[in-house]
Parts: structure tokens; C-alpha cells; sequence
């Protein structure tokens, strides 16, 4: 696997892949961003994954829009899109997702699931695929609620407090998506994520 | 000694009063068994008894070994040993077995005013509990509940009672979806874990569990009201003569 790539900064940021190569591309937001991601694969074989995670709170507003066009068959896309809006934080997901004619035998995967941990706080997610080709595999999924009541008050009832419960909970809901020790998050963002207990001091 | 007062206790959910005045003494070393018809209110008392946020507590009041009960938050009456065996146990994905069991034997040391476990002393009493309960299951690893079977859900269970050691623990319908086999070693499990100073409310639909765990008292509710008391043998009766033969 190649070195992956982390973004943690507002920009538009292209990847063209013109080899069957492997691409990993992290995201981290932790305040307002507005992030715009395009990939191209335009030869067989060629791999990407996108695993962004935007945690953010007050008034921020964090948008990621992903575009992701497969031109050449054979290709995969696997995305994995998480938001966690606290306050009167707002997120917004854009998944674009473009498969062109004759790109046979693409896997192509997109998820969005979000937490809104306040009543203020707003989500706007818009999955797109767009689909030319006939022998393809593709999927979307996106939800956005609460953290689970039911898993709190089982944690409660085994004697947890609700606040290290729901901090719990939110760390596993992250934890897929990032792994938290990633080298290369720069220092300010490993502060943020010890601040918001996802991370453990090194 | 008394462990357990429940006095003229009301409990209403959304509005709709389902416990209509319980009444209710168990002392330590006792097992007692709530039986009664589906909707009579029986998975209430244990969700009223735990603390559950979506009833309300209308009327009355409940001692827990002198302390009033339902003043305290779900977290302090599960450390103060109030544990519930869930009917539907439930699954948290991303939360180890170990992390979560930790985490909760851990704060309820600290509430206790004990140390808290390090992880080498953790890993051993786990060890100890699982032998205990003859459980040959490696749940450790896995996230809480996630992917396990009906059986390994309420085994479990079981186990995670065993580690918490509480003063009363309420089984809610531990039977359902549980084979002979499952039953036999949930059973033999709670069995174990009796001491005299602990005590269980077992709440069932069917008397099958009740000759795995023998009750030393059986109470009938119906229409949120404890209709009948009475030694295990009414359990034996109901089985025979159905709920219908109370109304007669």
C-alpha cells in the first residue's frame, strides 16, 4: 500500500490515476473546511479509498464533497464519509459518484453516517452515482441520528457514566474510520483529538 | 435483612400507568419469581428498578438495603449493585468485551472508594469468572454482543453479572430464545453466583426456568398488581392452570 495521503485543510484537491495503483486518502476536520476531493481513474485496476471524518463543534460548518469518476473497468472506490456535529455545527456531504460507459466490473462502495450530538445542530448529505455501464457493483448508504439510547442505558445499567459511555460510543464510531494514531496528523489535530478523548496521549 | 423495599410503587410510560401500586419486600439470600401474563407489567419493574429514562414514576417508593432507589441516576444503582440481565442485550459495535467490562468493574471501584484494577489483575479476574461459569466462549476480543448468538448473548450476561457482583439481580425473562442446553448452563450460572447476601428477582412467562433456578417465593402479577404470593409450587400450578384460572 502506498503512503496515503491526509488531508486536513480546506482546498480542491485532484488525483489522477493513470497506472493500476493503490490510493488511501485520509480526511480530518476538526473546524470549518470545505473540502473538495476528485479522483480519475483512467486505466484498469486502479484502487482508491476515502475515509474522512469531520468532528466539529460551535458554529463551524465542515463540507466534503467527493467526486469519484471511474473511466476504465475494473476499478474500485471505497468511501467512508463520518461527521460528529456538536453545538450548531453544520456538515455537508457531497458524493459524487461517476461510473462511465463501458467501465465494466467497477466496485464502487460510499458511506455517510453521521451523530448529531445537539437538537441545533444540521446535516445535509446528497449521495449521487451516476451509472453508465451494465456489470458494475455499487453502493450508497447514509444516516445521520443520535448516539444509540439503547447502548447508553446498557452501559449505564453495568455502572458507566453516561458521560464516558457516550464518549465511548463516539470513539468507536470514529475509530473505524481513522485510526487515530495516524502518523502525519499534524500536532494541532492530535491536541484537538486528545481534547475530545479520541485519542490517548502518546 | 432487608435488601429490597418496594412500596405502593406507581410507573407510567408515555402517559399510560402500566404499575398500579407494587408491593414487594426481599431479603437478602432470597429468590423470587414474577410471573404473570404477557403486558402485566413485568419487564417494567425491572426497567422502573434500573432506572430506565422512558418511565416515570408516578407514585411510591423503593429502598435499596435502606437507600432510596429512584433518587439515584441508572449508573449509581447499577454501583450500588442493581444489575439487569437484559432480555435483548444489546449490541455495541467498536466497544470490546474487555474495554467495556473494565471500564464499568473500574467505575464502580471508584464509587466504592477502591483502587482500580490494572490490566494484569482485570485479565485474571475474567479468567477466574469464565472458569466459574464453565464458559469456554472467547468473547474478550469481540465488540459487546456484536454478532453472538441468542445463547452466547444471554451466557453473557451471566458473565458479566458475575463480574460486577451485585446485591440484586433481576433476570428478565433470561429463558427466552434459549435452548436446553443454553438454559442449563445460564442457570447453573446464577445458581453459583447465589450467596446470602444477594438476592434475585427472576421475571418469567414460563415455569421451565424455575426448576433450573429454584424460587423460594413466586409471585403472580397481573394489570400491574401483584395478585397472588406464594411458595414454588405456584409456579407448578400456573403452568397447569394458566393465568385465566386467577380471574375466576
Amino acid at each position: 500500500m502506498a503512503q496515503p495521503i491526509i488531508i486536513t485543510q480546506s482546498g480542491h484537491y485532484h488525483y489522477q490515476q493513470t497506472e493500476p495503483s493503490d490510493l488511501l486518502i485520509y480526511v480530518l476536520c476538526l473546524s470549518s473546511a470545505d473540502i473538495d476531493i476528485e479522483v480519475e481513474q483512467t486505466v484498469p485496476n486502479a484502487q482508491v479509498d476515502i475515509r474522512a471524518l469531520a468532528y466539529i463543534s460551535n458554529k463551524d460548518c465542515a463540507r466534503i464533497h467527493t467526486h469519484v469518476r471511474h473511466l476504465a473497468s475494473k476499478g474500485t472506490s471505497h468511501q467512508t464519509v463520518k461527521f460528529v456535529l456538536n453545538d450548531e455545527a453544520t456538515g455537508e456531504f457531497f458524493g459524487d459518484l461517476n461510473i462511465a460507459h463501458g467501465a465494466q466490473q467497477i466496485d464502487a462502495q460510499q458511506t455517510n453516517r453521521n451523530i448529531l450530538l445537539s437538537d441545533n445542530a444540521q446535516m445535509r448529505t446528497r449521495p449521487q452515482l451516476v451509472i453508465y455501464a451494465d456489470d458494475v457493483k455499487a453502493s450508497h448508504g447514509a444516516s445521520t441520528g443520535q448516539l444509540d439510547e439503547t447502548a447508553l442505558f446498557y452501559m449505564q445499567q453495568r455502572g458507566i457514566g453516561v458521560e464516558t459511555a457516550k464518549q465511548m460510543l463516539l470513539k468507536a464510531f470514529v475509530q473505524d474510520v481513522l485510526p487515530l494514531t495516524l502518523d502525519g496528523v499534524v500536532e494541532h489535530l492530535q491536541q484537538r483529538l486528545l481534547e475530545l478523548g479520541l485519542t490517548e496521549e502518546v | 435483612m432487608k435488601l429490597l423495599e418496594i412500596k405502593n410503587l406507581h410507573a407510567s410510560i408515555a402517559g399510560k400507568e402500566i404499575l398500579k401500586g407494587i408491593n414487594l419486600t426481599i431479603n437478602a439470600g432470597e429468590v423470587h419469581a414474577i410471573m404473570g401474563p404477557n403486558g402485566a407489567g413485568k419487564s417494567t419493574i425491572s426497567a422502573v428498578l434500573t432506572g430506565h429514562p422512558a418511565y416515570t414514576v408516578t407514585e411510591g417508593q423503593v429502598l435499596l438495603n435502606g437507600k432510596d432507589l429512584l433518587a439515584m441516576p441508572a449508573e449509581q444503582r447499577a454501583r450500588e449493585g442493581v444489575f439487569l440481565s437484559f432480555q435483548y442485550p444489546v449490541e455495541i459495535p467498536g466497544v470490546s468485551m474487555t474495554n467495556f467490562l473494565r471500564t464499568a468493574v473500574n467505575e464502580k471501584r471508584q464509587y466504592e472508594g477502591k483502587e482500580p484494577l490494572k490490566a494484569t489483575e482485570f485479565l485474571r479476574l475474567m479468567r477466574e469468572k469464565k472458569q466459574l461459569l464453565e464458559m469456554a466462549e472467547k468473547l474478550d476480543n469481540r465488540a459487546v454482543n456484536e454478532g453472538f448468538s441468542g445463547g452466547e448473548k444471554k451466557k453473557n450476561e451471566i458473565f458479566q453479572m458475575a463480574m460486577l457482583e451485585p446485591c440484586l439481580s433481576i433476570l428478565d425473562e433470561t429463558d427466552s430464545g434459549l435452548d436446553i442446553d443454553a438454559l442449563r448452563i445460564v442457570a447453573s450460572g446464577v445458581n453459583k453466583l447465589k450467596t446470602p447476601n444477594n438476592a434475585s428477582i427472576v421475571i418469567t412467562h414460563y415455569q421451565r426456568l424455575l426448576d433450573y433456578i429454584v424460587p423460594d417465593f413466586v409471585h403472580v402479577l397481573a394489570d400491574g398488581q401483584i395478585v397472588k404470593t406464594g411458595d414454588k409450587s405456584l409456579a407448578l400450578e400456573l403452568e397447569e392452570k394458566g393465568y385465566e384460572w386467577l380471574n375466576q
